[in-house]
């Protein structure tokens, strides 16, 4: 599944600078070894520092696939399948919402000078198509939609431990 | 739906959306001001002040959400229509 990646994607190039092959065995470590790079340093390019930024993203649509999972067996529990299928549908339409956010905020400043409003399509052919089909409800799907707000806000959370994480 | 109901649906979505905008807009322009000033201010803290926009324009955009959805339930999927 690919990540929410806004404009440069981490590359694992830690390695080839280093020369440490152990540490970089897995990707993430890679990851984890370029940032804390970033942050020791503060001289780099900005290709360096927007991974910090992609680092972010990636950790928001984690927390957003386990809240979305959590919700829609929640659902599948206690209301009904037709619920949990809406409630999906409308987590998926708010991942691609907050995907194409991200990607605006990041080329804020690089090559347009304000935020662009194509991710507000999302929410306008979600409300159309749960209007359309008859088996779908819409309250289910406005709260998927909805569930990027508390994983921005468990992230916003657990943000000190992973800053602890990366620079350790 | 006779037709009272439906003028006033079709003129209360576009209150929804045109004043739920002003205040997301006005915020989300100056959230965006700060935040390319502090970037050519400190080029070092970029991965930051991305993330702490990314955070706060999802906060306010939701409003503007909030409104459309209003306004697109008031057009396509009444509740008050008979």
């Amino acid at each position: 599944m690919e990540p929410l990646l806004a404009s440069t994607s981490v590359t694992s190039d830690a390695n080839s600078r280093n020369g440490d092959g152990d540490l970089c065995s897995s990707r993430e470590t890679s990851e984890r070894l370029k940032l804390s790079e970033d942050l020791e340093s503060s001289g780099n390019n900005s290709g360096d520092l927007s991974a910090e930024y992609v680092l972010l993203q990636l950790r928001i649509f984690r927390i957003n696939l386990v809240v979305t999972a959590f919700a829609a067996v929640v659902s599948i529990l206690f209301v009904d399948l037709n619920a949990a299928i809406s409630l999906l549908l409308g987590a998926c339409s708010g991942i691609i919402y907050l995907r194409l956010l991200a990607k605006n905020i990041g080329s804020l400043g690089k090559s347009s000078s304000s935020v662009g409003k194509v991710q507000l399509i999302v929410p306008v052919a979600l409300v159309l198509v749960v209007a359309k089909v008859p088996d779908l409800h819409l309250l289910p799907s406005l709260v998927g939609f909805l569930l990027y707000k508390p994983s921005l806000i468990i992230q916003f959370l657990l943000e000190p431990y992973a800053r602890k994480n990366l620079v350790n | 739906m006779d037709s009272i109901t439906t003028a006033a649906s079709v003129v209360a979505a576009g209150l929804a959306v045109g004043l739920g905008a002003i205040g997301p807009g006005i915020g989300q322009g100056s959230a965006a001001q700060g935040a390319v000033e502090g970037i050519a201010r400190q080029p070092e803290a970029e991965g930051k002040i991305r993330g702490t926009l990314l955070l706060s324009f999802a906060f306010m955009e939701s409003l503007t959400i909030y409104g459309l959805v209003v306004a697109l339930v008031l057009l396509f999927a009444n509740p008050f229509a008979g």
